[in-house]
């Protein structure tokens, strides 16, 4: 079956770099999502905002990149929030731990306010 | 031989296919009665067992093949995956998510690690056919 890379769309808030991810998140989802925060680096954003469709497949392959995406946040000393969770990836990500990294937030707009907020 | 309750999905062995599997099983799942959320925990714990057999099991061989067998019996669902492989030397420890942000360990054993957490019981065979079986179950309550 092919398996389409993300769509990823980059907007600046403020010192928020959100990555509006589009589609399914699995090991194909590598190459985009690492160019992607690549760019959004470039502005030096000190907090990166992923927000991911509620419909989306989310496997242990795309986890894997998240994951790797995580790292690199730590690494530049980024705050890192997540949106758009289903309420069955909310459960998922807390139980492989990303949530002990990231913050998860139920909609864009308390991410965004929340996230506006923190220094 | 399947009884005659049981549904079998044979997959061609890539990554993509386990899609084609969990449409079909949400749709087995609703009709005998899971919740929503239990049929996401299947999604994901078949998804994962059918991933590792694609990449570990079967280790990318083009004409390999996945079995999926779906039954429910006695209020409970039964899904096994069967691959040509021989299985885990040893079944893999759980992923420590601050030792793979550090860098220490790969970014690896999500999937296992999943399957045993969404599901109420999963077990690793070796079968007399000489195939690799993932047996999840998952009993349905209220």
């Amino acid at each position: 079956m092919n398996q389409r890379s993300n769509e990823i769309k980059i907007e600046t808030h403020g010192d928020i770099a959100l990555l509006d991810i589009r589609g399914d998140v699995t090991a194909f989802s590598e190459p985009s999502l690492n160019s992607a925060y690549n760019s959004a680096k470039e502005s030096r954003p000190k907090k990166i905002l992923l927000k991911f469709e509620e419909s989306a497949y989310i496997n242990s392959g795309g986890i894997a990149v998240l994951i790797q995406v995580l790292a690199q946040t730590r690494r530049n000393n980024q705050k890192i929030g997540i949106t758009g969770l289903s309420d069955h990836f909310k459960k998922v990500f807390n139980m492989v731990g990303i949530t002990k990294f990231a913050t998860v937030y139920p909609t864009l707009q308390d991410a965004l306010s929340a996230m506006s907020a923190m220094s | 031989m399947p009884d005659n309750q049981t549904v079998e999905l044979n997959l061609p062995s890539k990554l993509g296919y386990e899609r084609v599997v969990i449409g079909g099983l949400a749709a087995f799942a609703k009709n005998v009665g899971s919740s929503s959320s239990r049929i996401e925990d299947l999604k994901t714990s078949v998804a994962e067992a059918c991933i590792n057999a694609m990449l570990h099991g079967n280790k990318g061989k083009p004409d390999a093949r996945v079995l999926v067998a779906i039954s429910f019996q006695e209020s409970t669902l039964r899904i096994s995956v069967f691959d040509e492989g021989n299985g885990f030397k040893a079944e893999p420890k759980d992923p420590d998510i601050e030792r793979i942000i550090e860098y220490l360990d790969p970014p690896v054993g999500f999937g296992v690690f999943l399957m045993k957490r969404l599901m109420d019981k999963v077990e690793f065979n070796r079968t007399s056919n000489h195939r690799h079986e993932v047996r999840m179950t998952m009993k349905l309550t209220g």
